[in-house]
């Protein structure tokens, strides 16, 4: 592909030699990444058309010209001011509040050997292996009874209260790159535990922070379901919520939608090619032997 | 004495500390999570609406119903097919993948990129593309090719599980291989070189070599797809509706109906509570059996 020739140059150079083989899984790849990016292409293709080309031309054929009238109409119909607003503004709380949360929760576990925080750890990994869907229904009743739905607080709790778990499993997995040495000197200096773990154990845990906000907000950004249940309210909505009424509002037309896809995906995008590096981190967390 | 006494005060002091540490994530996770699980199966043994003041009780009634019921039965079908077609094909396509970008090809890190994109869109988008993939976009490549391929997945009630693993598939391949490939590199290479001195062909290499090494990677890839195809909601909602007919409901959709369509909240408690069931079940077998064979190498 195009994009990867330029880059060439810049890659590594293999330990392998490259023979005729390697040549065929290239091409081989060549043609999986074609046909996985082939989606991705359409997508953008459509959002620059118009309503005329949509009947008149192939779906394959390029617009004939690039039109962001798609994107001005996407723009007024899912509301982007009021819904991306709100989608951005949960997200960044609901990740922050998991930050301080997990990294202190999964210190304290991981330092004090007390039944209790046993017992935590084991708890909190519950809420890994049952993720939130399968509970939606009381979920949603016990928001409607502690008046937490329709509200901005009600819904940034719970994708608090669902990112915990595995929040903590992956701060858990940090604890072991903060060396014991340097707490134990701020405790013989006399700091609290608070204070140890905020101004000793906080600053070292910065990259696994990164990982934890990357891999979550990913989650929150793109989740439906909790979002549908918790807000009717339309001056709550999330982007999802509004993407969804607009795909059943628009099934003919749909090179709006194909707009709306386009800015929906483009700030989880740029956050992800931006910070890939964490990303992988906190993915392969645990599949990495030693 | 005194010294003894002095050290116990510190250690509950600090122990006091580390709990309240602990305890606001403590409480929030037990509210959103774990009293909806105790909730759910309360609820799972009465006949409640969702709405009025009376829940009456009903013991096993709703279970007893679920067993005869066909629309439950063909949810748990369907799901049971998506899940286990996702977690063989997307297992075996992620490790190929991972092993091919593993094997020196040149800029691996675009084709890694490439791959990977698709999992960043929410399932509620992906489901949509695919739609007007299969109706609209596809069908234009039958007057390209000159072919008669019918691309018309979704429309019909034997081809919509195909065309769902389509969809999920693209999605998330992308997402395991990178997985696949942080176990491949973290594979020493002396042991490979090791292996080669003893004799070993590149095939044998792989499986004496590389699979135990990629063992914990197994195990999240496996627990991860089984999971998260289990939980199949928001890929169906923007896509098939659960339709044709019934052919692609899955659990959630089901119980979503049920409850909220259907006002049987009861009703809908008891399926969701199987559905905990069945992932608690399928977690622990699956990290007991592949732990074990971790240990074993």
């Amino acid at each position: 592909m195009s994009i990867g020739k330029k880059k060439k140059e810049k890659e590594f150079v293999p330990s392998q030699p490259y023979t005729k083989g390697t040549l065929a899984v290239q091409i081989i790849m060549t043609l999986a990444a074609v046909l996985f990016i082939a989606p991705l292409f359409i997508i953008l293709n459509y959002s620059f058309k118009g309503k005329r080309e949509l009947y008149l031309s192939s779906p394959l054929a390029l617009p004939e010209s690039l039109n962001f009238d798609n994107y001005a109409a996407a723009f007024k119909k899912l509301d982007l001011g009021t819904t991306f607003v709100n989608t951005l503004f949960y997200t960044v709380t609901s990740v922050l509040i998991l930050a301080l949360l997990c990294g202190m929760t999964a210190w304290a576990i991981a330092r004090c050997s007390r039944k209790f925080f046993k017992f935590a750890y084991i708890y909190f990994i519950v809420g890994i292996l049952i993720p939130y869907q399968a509970l939606f229904l009381p979920i949603y009743m016990i928001g409607f009874r502690l008046n937490l739905t329709n509200t901005r607080h009600g819904i940034i709790f719970m994708y608090v209260a669902t990112g915990v778990s595995f929040g903590v499993f992956l701060m858990n997995s940090f604890m072991s790159t903060v060396p014991l040495e340097l707490e134990e000197a701020a405790r013989i200096d006399g700091c609290s535990v608070f204070r140890t773990y905020f101004s000793v154990v906080l600053p070292l845990l910065k990259p696994a922070m990164a990982t934890l906000v990357i891999m979550q907000s990913f989650q929150i950004w793109n989740d439906y379901l909790l979002a549908s249940l918790y807000v009717s309210k339309k001056q709550l909505k999330t982007l999802t919520v509004a993407i969804q009424s607009l795909f059943s509002a628009q099934s003919s037309d749909y090179t709006t939608a194909m707009a709306a896809i386009v800015i929906s995906v483009l700030p989880i995008a740029i956050l992800f090619l931006s910070l890939q590096k964490y990303f992988i981190k906190g993915m392969t967390v645990g599949a990495v032997k030693g | 004495m005194n010294e003894k006494k002095k050290i116990s005060y510190m250690e509950k002091k600090m122990s006091r500390q580390y709990f309240l540490m602990v305890l606001p994530g403590f409480i929030i996770f037990t509210i959103g999570l774990i009293v909806p699980l105790v909730l759910a199966v309360r609820y799972s043994f009465t006949s409640w609406d969702g709405m009025s003041a009376e829940k009456p009780f009903v013991a096993f009634q709703n279970y007893v119903d679920l067993i005869k019921d066909p629309e439950f039965r063909n949810a748990w079908w369907f799901t049971l097919r998506f899940t286990i077609w996702n977690t063989i094909i997307q297992n075996v396509v992620a490790l190929l993948f991972a092993v091919a970008l593993d094997s020196g090809i040149k800029a691996q890190k675009v084709y890694r990129t490439v791959l990977f994109v698709p999992c960043l869109i929410s399932a509620l988008v992906v489901g949509f593309v695919w739609l007007k993939m299969f109706s609209n976009v596809l069908p234009a490549l039958n007057d390209v090719l000159g072919t008669n391929i019918n691309f018309l997945l979704f429309g019909e009630k034997r081809t919509v599980l195909r065309g769902l693993l389509i969809a999920n598939n693209w999605q998330w391949i992308g997402y395991w291989m990178l997985i696949y490939l942080a176990g491949l590199q973290s594979v020493p290479g002396d042991l490979h070189e090791a292996a080669k001195v003893d004799g070993a062909g590149p095939v044998s290499r792989f499986i004496n070599v590389t699979l135990p090494m990629l063992a914990p990677a197994i195990t999240i890839c496996v627990v991860g797809i089984t999971t998260g195809s289990l939980k199949v909601y928001d890929l169906l909602v923007s896509s098939t509706k659960g339709g044709p007919g019934r052919a692609s409901t899955s659990v959630i959709y089901q119980t979503y109906t049920t409850a909220i369509n259907g006002r049987q909240y009861g009703y809908g408690c008891a399926m969701s509570v199987t559905l905990v069931l069945v992932l608690l079940m399928v977690a622990m077998v699956q990290v007991k059996g592949l732990k074990k064979k971790e240990v074993q190498v």
